[in-house]
């Protein structure tokens, strides 16, 4: 029975840690500069891309808890994860990613992409108080 | 024996000669380099140094700001502006003299910000994580505190009838602001603290020293409100005290002078001749870093111009004052593992020193600019003159590659987030193998989010240990020379101003 670790080298050597939904012409590749016009103000591109299927290329902060289907993509690797450090100083710009799927942390500096349903508006979580602005739902990622 | 009487003679010789004029027979006399620095020579023979007492002292932290930030700022500074980086001065570059600064702690080979900061305003290195304390208190030790206080400098200067002032763009509750008022032994009781010892916060508008500061001027406003009550910029945002005060409410209680602000529209609409004590908390948190500050939905002022606001509120003072000026997120982003934000903070931070010269007196007025440590950052290879900073190494125009085939960048760093090998993931107990080094040559590496690749993975780069510059400039500024122990800039503040002395 292979181990985790096995899973994850296949998996990394497939280039996929979960089910990868093909890319198809609707889909938009949305880019971290692109999303805010100015701190707390989406994007013209952003407005018009919600509820539309996008991907986005980042890093994933180290996840709550084992067992979650929700991760935060962010700009720039992230070593502390935001739901835990209540003080963390984590870029205003993240966006939360609900997956289909209990996911498989990557490590915190590997890139992946993430492709999903784009979903604005401000919004707090009501298990884990989390507040989010940008998200993608419906959501699957690779490694890049 | 005929070598040493030959150097004998050419002391000799030269001791006869000193003074006199460079010989014009010299092949190299015409050389402007040459020249350069033998002009720059006569402007150091001409200085004289100032024997005054210090009226007011600035004392500028640049926070992590290790030497290869400075030279690599002020490349980039001049390569902004279309000018040569590498022979471009920053307003450090301009300070007469200049000293290097032991960094260590009581107990730690590389320092944080907390001892260190501790050991310019009070003259004494102690522990890790320890503010205003001695060396004797333990990290986390509260009943351990009392009776282990040190006196800050600014704490002189308020019995003195000087006034005070503190800024930064960091919390004004983080180690190295609160270093002048705070003693606790952890840095982290910023606005929560076990029985017996007050929080961070709560210090600074209890403090008993004098009339207290006349400039406060950072971030850090979550910190000073109660976790009941919505922050008035960030949407879904509340301040983060358990004890349910607001201690900006607690702050503005203290007299009609008592002023408190957290936009630059107030900022710009503050009256500083009215004699007003100010605390302006621009963020919940740490403040924007220089190069996000534009997008800041509630506006935020420059280091500079904060810099500029605090000397003209201080100047009034009738005995003179002491003011810190931290440039305090130098170190977050290099922290992070990028080198574009930690330079352009560095550029704002020396905007704000070129203002201080600007407003004071060299006569009257010491200015210390230095760092608390340093940072893993350096700069390497052979790039050309001229090649851009923030850019791959390139030679004759060529870009050069690294034993791997691949382009590397001119600044990288020992450590942090932008490490070449995997982490472990989340549950992960075995390291990955280790993949190969990302190839650069398609990747635009002077992006302000571009993170310099690293050696050794760690979430957050780490500090170092190498000593870091002093650079003064003033009354007694002379007095800076040579290695020496960060502690002895509070001495020499205090013997240039009288604080602390009888």
């Amino acid at each position: 029975m292979p181990s985790r670790r096995d899973f994850l080298l296949l998996s990394a050597a497939a280039g996929l840690t979960f089910a990868v939904r093909p890319s198809f012409a609707a889909e938009t590749r949305l880019a971290f500069n692109d999303l805010y016009e100015r701190e707390a103000q989406l994007s013209a591109l952003t407005e018009a891309l919600t509820g539309q299927p996008v991907v986005m290329t980042g890093f994933m902060a180290p996840p709550l808890k084992a067992e979650a289907s929700f991760f935060v993509l962010t700009k720039t690797p992230l070593a502390v994860c935001p739901f835990c450090e209540t003080e963390a100083q984590w870029p205003d710009d993240i966006v939360l990613v609900l997956t289909r799927g209990i996911i498989t942390a990557v490590p915190f500096n590997v890139p992946i992409v993430a492709r999903g349903v784009l979903d604005t508006g401000f919004e707090i979580d009501p298990e884990t108080g989390f507040v989010s602005l940008i998200r993608i739902e419906d959501a699957t990622f690779a490694r890049a | 024996m005929l070598r040493h009487t030959a150097a004998l003679l050419a002391g000799v010789s030269t001791l006869g000669l000193a003074g006199a004029a460079i010989a014009q027979d010299l092949p190299q006399a015409n050389d402007s380099y040459f020249t350069s620095a033998a002009a720059d020579l006569e402007e150091i023979l001409a200085r004289q140094p100032i024997e005054g007492q210090a009226r007011n002292i600035i004392l500028f932290v640049g926070d992590g700001m290790s030497i290869p930030t400075t030279t690599a700022a002020r490349i980039l500074e001049g390569q902004d502006r279309g000018v040569d980086g590498e022979s471009n001065s920053l307003a450090v570059d301009t300070f007469p003299y200049v000293a290097l600064s032991r960094t260590y702690g009581n107990d730690a080979q590389v320092s944080d910000s907390a001892p260190t900061a501790t050991a310019m305003v009070s003259g004494v290195k102690t522990n890790a994580g320890i503010i205003g304390l001695n060396g004797s208190v333990a990290y986390q030790d509260c009943a351990a505190a009392a009776g282990n206080e040190v006196k800050t400098i600014f704490e002189m200067a308020e019995e003195a009838g000087w006034e005070t002032g503190i800024i930064s763009t960091a919390r004004i509750v983080h180690a190295t602001p609160a270093a002048a008022y705070a003693h606790t032994a952890d840095r982290n009781w910023e606005s929560s603290a076990p029985e017996g010892c007050r929080d961070i916060a709560a210090q600074l508008i209890e403090w008993p020293f004098g009339d207290g500061f006349e400039v406060v001027l950072g971030g850090g406003r979550n910190y000073f409100m109660p976790n009941t009550m919505a922050d008035p910029e960030d949407e879904g945002r509340t301040g983060n005290r358990q004890d349910g005060r607001d201690l900006t409410a607690e702050w503005t209680s203290i007299g009609n002078d008592h002023v408190f602000i957290w936009n630059a529209e107030q900022f710009a609409a503050l009256d500083l001749s009215a004699g007003q004590s100010i605390l302006g908390l621009f963020e919940g948190s740490h403040m924007e870093y220089e190069a996000d500050r534009e997008g800041d939905t509630g506006g935020e002022p420059s280091l500079a111009e904060m810099t500029a606001a605090a000397i003209e509120r201080l100047l009034q003072s009738e005995n003179g004052f002491v003011l810190m000026v931290e440039g305090g997120r130098i170190d977050h982003a290099h922290h992070a593992g990028n080198a574009a934000r930690a330079l352009y903070d560095t550029i704002a931070f020396n905007a704000a020193i070129q203002t201080a010269l600007d407003m004071t007196s060299r006569e009257d007025t010491l200015i210390v600019v230095t760092a608390d440590h340093s940072h893993s950052m350096t700069i390497n290879g052979y790039p050309d003159r001229g090649n851009p900073i923030l850019g791959v190494v390139r030679e004759g125009g060529e870009v050069v590659l690294a034993a791997d085939g691949k382009p590397f960048t001119t600044l990288s760093y020992a450590n942090g987030p932008g490490g070449v090998f995997p982490a472990l993931a989340d549950g992960q107990t075995e390291a990955e193998g280790a993949a190969p080094r990302q190839d650069l040559t398609d990747v635009d590496t002077t992006d302000i989010d571009y993170l310099q690749q690293a050696l050794v993975p760690i979430g957050s780069e780490t500090h170092t240990g190498d000593d870091v510059a002093i650079y003064a400039w003033g009354p007694w500024a002379h007095l800076f020379s040579g290695t020496v122990e960060q502690n002895l800039i509070y001495h020499v503040m205090s013997y240039a101003s009288g604080l602390g002395r009888e």
